[in-house]
């Protein structure tokens, strides 16, 4: 069995040039990442971590180094192609949440399905199916305000999912949960990791990065430790393949 | 299709900012309701002056003349006592000359007994009933014996015969004008009130002998009528009268006319100017308070792209295209503003219709107004909204999800 590389990063940096003073947040990062797998980014705050996010999730370029992502060269995309991939083969978590306020949790998950470029017919239904997979089938005209921070977040997930991505980015998904809720939400994650999805989560508790397969480590903008976590269940027999589809 | 969600995404974020949109419309508003209400006006006055004309019994064949210095019924000087039947005379010598009606005039009180008004009264020569074709439906006008014998007759309009009589027939009654008794001999025929409120009917009419020598006690004449015999000659008669005016006035070759004319284009013409002078002012007004209207909209609008950066923020991370966010925020500023637009439309409406409603000014609601408020609304929405739409377009998604 070959197992495709769906992210090849090679040896980028990250220069941020803020009134003549240049900070060099990523030196020479790479990283090559197998198509569902499960991994967990570490390292103490500023470390770089959030910005690597971005760059991998194509919403920021970097400075130098080779970016590949399903096959494409990110570096040499425009707009245009950039927003394509966000919309299709990424979707993002984000420790904040980022709902739209005062939008109900149905039209929030709708977002993504507004910048493709053929709206599928059975959107409400997959608006409906997204919300119910994550048990929030009830909650669909409430807006963020309506809901506690672990509903918030799983409609967050019912977001990300919408468009069937090949790849889930999650910031620290659960900074702002309480253990119960972040539970929930990694427990999230395992099932969307068994479904065959690419999951990379930036977190600094280990609770959180035990459930990845491998743990890669950032200090200062560089990859110190990459390891393979010995906890990793790889039997997933446990968890219920569901997709959305 | 892809502009039609972002369109629907415009309306929903004005809908959520109410407050924002709210502030947004009210320049264009207020632009736009002085734009209708001004334009109301100027159609009004249009039509006011319209019915004058139309009032004045004007063919194209005739022309008057009109004592002093000035323009149309706007004269400089009311002391100018230079126009003589001796200039009648000489006019109705000259050829392509039809009909010539010498005219004097004042406001005077005339009284029945207890009864009294306050009315136009001319002295004309017979010939006023000609040139005017007004009829008189009872009784009859003045003739040149009455003339000759300085008769103290008078032709009443219908507005001082229903003042001073009532439902009694006034024919052969006395009036008194001054110390002066009158009797009545005619009444003209009733034109009634025009749309603008000027009413033909108010005035009377006595020889103009008569009005020399027994109530203005002058000899000069307030204006001279002239009918040519076709409206080809009417601007070469014209001429031949300002040759004979300022030879008989005794003019220096340096000095102005002494004497106006008034003709139906020189009115129309006069119409015309102040038509483009209110054009031009209303041009003024209406760019100055779109002008203000659109800058309102731009700075709330980029104000509120600071309020929405994470809104922004998500759309693109999820696959929002610059061009999808530039035209969300294209379209919120169009909408308000066409929806200010609308609002002021239909201000002005309303304040157009109370101005006429109340006699305050002349208006008149046309659709004209309506169609400028809609394009200038959607002008000023792309103008001022292009530079905040962009502006937002260009936010890099990763600083507006931090
Ligand atoms: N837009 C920016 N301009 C300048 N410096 C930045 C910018 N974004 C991040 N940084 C800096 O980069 C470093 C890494 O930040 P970040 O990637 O957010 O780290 P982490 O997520 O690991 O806490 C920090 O020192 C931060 O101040
Ligand atoms: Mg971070």
């Amino acid at each position: 069995m070959s197992i495709s590389k769906i992210i090849e990063v090679d040896s980028i940096n990250k220069t941020y040039k803020n009134e003549g003073l240049e900070t060099n947040v990523l030196k020479g990062v790479s990283i090559s990442v197998e198509e569902g797998d499960y991994i967990s980014i570490i390292g103490p705050s500023g470390s770089g971590k959030s910005t690597l996010m971005t760059i991998l999730g194509c919403l920021n370029q970097a400075t130098s180094g080779t970016y590949l992502l399903d096959g494409e060269e990110v570096g040499k995309l425009g707009d245009r192609d950039l927003s394509r991939i966000r919309n299709e083969k990424i979707g993002f978590v984000f420790q904040a949440f980022h709902l739209l306020p005062g939008v109900s949790a149905f039209d929030n998950v709708m977002i993504p399905l507004i910048y493709c470029n053929k709206t599928p017919a059975d959107a409400i239904e997959r608006v409906k199916r997204a919300l119910a997979r994550v048990g929030l089938e009830h909650r669909m005209d409430h807006t963020p305000g309506q809901l506690s921070g672990g509903e918030q977040q799983r409609v967050t997930i019912a977001r990300s999912l919408i468009n069937d991505p090949k790849i889930v980015l999650a910031d620290e998904p659960t900074g702002n949960l309480d253990s119960k809720n972040g539970a929930e939400i990694m427990n999230a994650f395992d099932h969307l990791n068994a479904e065959g999805r690419t999951i990379i989560v930036i977190t600094h508790d280990p609770v959180v990065s035990e459930h990845a397969r491998r743990i890669l480590t950032l200090r200062d903008g560089e990859i110190v430790s990459d390891k393979i976590n010995e906890n990793f269940k790889e039997s997933r027999a446990g968890l219920a393949r569901t997709t959305i589809e | 299709m892809r502009i039609l969600r972002n369109l629907a995404q415009a309306l929903r974020g004005l809908r959520l900012n109410k407050g924002n949109t709210l502030l947004m419309t009210l320049g264009v508003m207020i632009g736009i309701a002085s734009l209708t209400v001004i334009v109301a006006i100027g159609e009004g006055t249009k039509s006011k002056v319209l019915n004058r004309i139309a009032n004045l019994g004007f063919g194209p064949e005739s022309f008057s003349v009109y004592s002093g210095a000035g323009r149309l019924f706007f004269g400089r000087n009311r002391n100018v006592t230079s126009m003589t039947l001796q200039d009648v005379d000489d006019i109705r010598a000259m050829p392509g000359v039809a009909i010539v009606v010498p005219r004097q005039r004042k406001r005077m009180r005339i009284i029945n007994k207890k009864e009294f008004t306050t009315t136009r009264i001319y002295g004309v020569s017979p010939e006023w009933q000609p040139a005017r074709q007004w009829k008189v439906v009872d009784g009859e006008f003045f003739n040149d014996m009455d003339m000759d014998r300085k008769r103290k007759v008078v032709v009443l309009g219908n507005t001082p015969a229903r003042k001073l009589f009532g439902e009694t027939d006034p024919l052969g009654k006395k009036i008194r004008v001054g110390q002066v008794f009158f009797e009545v001999i005619g009444l003209l025929e009733t034109k009634g009130l025009t749309e603008s409120g000027y009413d033909p009917d108010d005035r009377a009419l006595i020889p103009l002998t008569t009005s020399m020598s027994r109530l203005f006690r002058q000899t000069h004449l307030h204006s001279i009528k002239v009918v040519s015999t076709h409206s080809e000659v009417v601007q070469q008669t014209m001429e031949g009268v300002t040759q004979v005016l300022r030879r008989n006035h005794g003019l220096s070759p340096l000095a102005d006319d002494d004497f106006r004319f008034v003709t139906p284009e020189g009115i129309m013409q006069w119409v015309t100017e102040s038509e483009q002078a209110l054009n031009r002012m209303l041009l003024l007004i209406s760019t100055v308070s779109l002008l203000v209207g659109g800058i309102v909209i731009m700075n709330i609008l980029l104000v509120s792209i600071r309020e929405r950066i994470r809104e922004i923020g998500v759309r693109r991370c999820f696959g929002a295209r610059r061009s999808d966010i530039t035209q969300q925020f294209l379209f919120e500023s169009v909408l308000v503003s066409l929806l200010g637009g609308a609002m002021g439309a239909m201000l002005g409406w309303v304040l157009s219709t109370a101005l006429k409603h109340f006699d305050f000014l002349p208006a008149r609601i046309t659709l004209e107004p309506f169609i400028l408020a809609f394009g200038f609304s959607m002008l000023v929405g792309l103008i001022f909204g292009i530079h905040p739409a962009r502006k937002a377009a260009c936010l890099s998604p990763d600083e507006t999800i931090r």
